[in-house]
C-alpha cells in the first residue's frame, strides 16, 4: 500500500511504548498494534487527532506517501 | 421484540431449525435403514400398489431405488436446514456480515435449486419406473420457487459486499 504509518518511528523518538499510547488516546492496543504493522485500511480523524495531540506531531509524521502499486481490493480479501 | 441477538426472533427460529435439522437426521437415518431392507426382506412378486386410480407392481429395486431417492431428497434439505440454522446462530450472535454467512447463502441457493429439480425428475422417473401407476403429476415448473432460488444468490451478493464492509469496518482504526 502507497500510504505507511511511521507510528513505531514517532514513538521511538517519544521514547513511548504502544501501551501507554492506547492507555492515552483510548484505542485498543489491538487496534493500535494493526495501524502499527501497516494492516489498517482507514484511520477516523478522531483517532488521528488524538494521536497527534498525544504524540504532539503532525498526521505528516505519522502517514507517508510512498509510490507504488495501489490495492487491487480496498476492502481485501474476504474470508469465507 | 428483537430480530437480532441472544432471546431474539432469529434466536426462537435457530431453535426451531434444530429441530427440524434433528428430524431430518433422523428420517435420513430411517429411509436409509429402510432401503438396506428391502434388499433383504422378501417381497411378493405381485405385490401392487395403489397410486392414483392407477396402480403399480412393487418391485424390490423400484421400493429401493424410491426409498433412496427420497432419502437424497430429504439429505438436500437437511443440509439447506443445516445451513439455514447456522447462519440464525450468526444472527443470535448479532454477527449477520460473518463471512461464512456468503458460502452458506450460496449453498442454500444451490440446495433449493436441487431440490426443484429433484420435484421436476421425481414425477418423470417414477412415471418410467411405473408407467401404469397414476402419479397425477405432470411437469410441475414452480416459476416462484425458481425465483427464490435466484433471490437467495442475489442475497448471497449482498452478504458478501456486508462481509466486505464489515472487514473494512474492522480495520478502520
Amino acid at each position: 500500500m502507497p500510504i505507511r504509518v511511521q507510528l513505531d518511528r514517532v514513538l521511538l523518538e517519544r521514547r513511548m511504548s504502544l501501551t501507554e499510547l492506547a492507555d492515552r488516546v483510548g484505542v485498543t492496543l489491538a487496534n493500535l498494534s494493526i495501524l502499527k504493522t501497516g494492516k489498517a485500511r482507514a484511520i477516523r480523524f478522531s483517532t488521528l487527532d488524538a494521536l497527534c495531540r498525544e504524540l504532539n506531531c503532525q498526521p505528516g509524521d505519522l502517514v507517508v506517501f510512498e509510490p507504488g502499486p495501489p490495492d487491487e481490493d480496498p476492502g481485501g480479501p474476504v474470508e469465507e | 421484540m428483537r430480530a437480532m441477538g441472544p432471546g431474539s426472533v432469529s434466536s426462537l427460529l435457530k431453535i426451531a431449525m434444530d429441530v427440524v435439522w434433528v428430524v431430518l437426521l433422523i428420517g435420513i437415518a430411517v429411509l436409509g435403514l429402510a432401503a438396506l431392507a428391502v434388499l433383504f426382506v422378501p417381497i411378493p412378486e405381485d405385490l401392487t400398489v395403489e397410486i392414483g386410480s392407477g396402480s403399480a407392481t412393487l418391485t424390490r429395486w423400484l421400493a429401493f431405488a424410491a426409498l433412496l431417492m427420497f432419502a437424497g431428497y430429504i439429505a438436500i434439505l437437511g443440509l439447506v436446514v443445516g445451513r439455514v440454522r447456522r447462519i440464525f446462530a450468526t444472527l443470535t450472535a448479532g454477527d449477520p456480515f460473518h463471512p461464512a454467512n456468503v458460502t452458506r447463502l450460496r449453498q442454500i441457493g444451490i440446495g433449493l435449486a436441487a431440490l426443484e429439480g429433484a420435484n421436476l425428475l421425481i414425477p418423470i422417473l417414477l412415471l418410467l419406473a411405473a408407467p401404469d401407476a397414476d402419479f397425477n403429476a405432470g411437469v410441475n415448473f414452480d416459476l416462484t420457487a425458481w425465483f427464490s432460488v435466484l433471490v437467495v444468490f442475489v442475497m448471497a451478493e449482498v452478504f458478501r459486499e456486508g462481509a466486505r464492509l464489515r472487514r473494512e469496518a474492522e480495520l478502520t482504526i
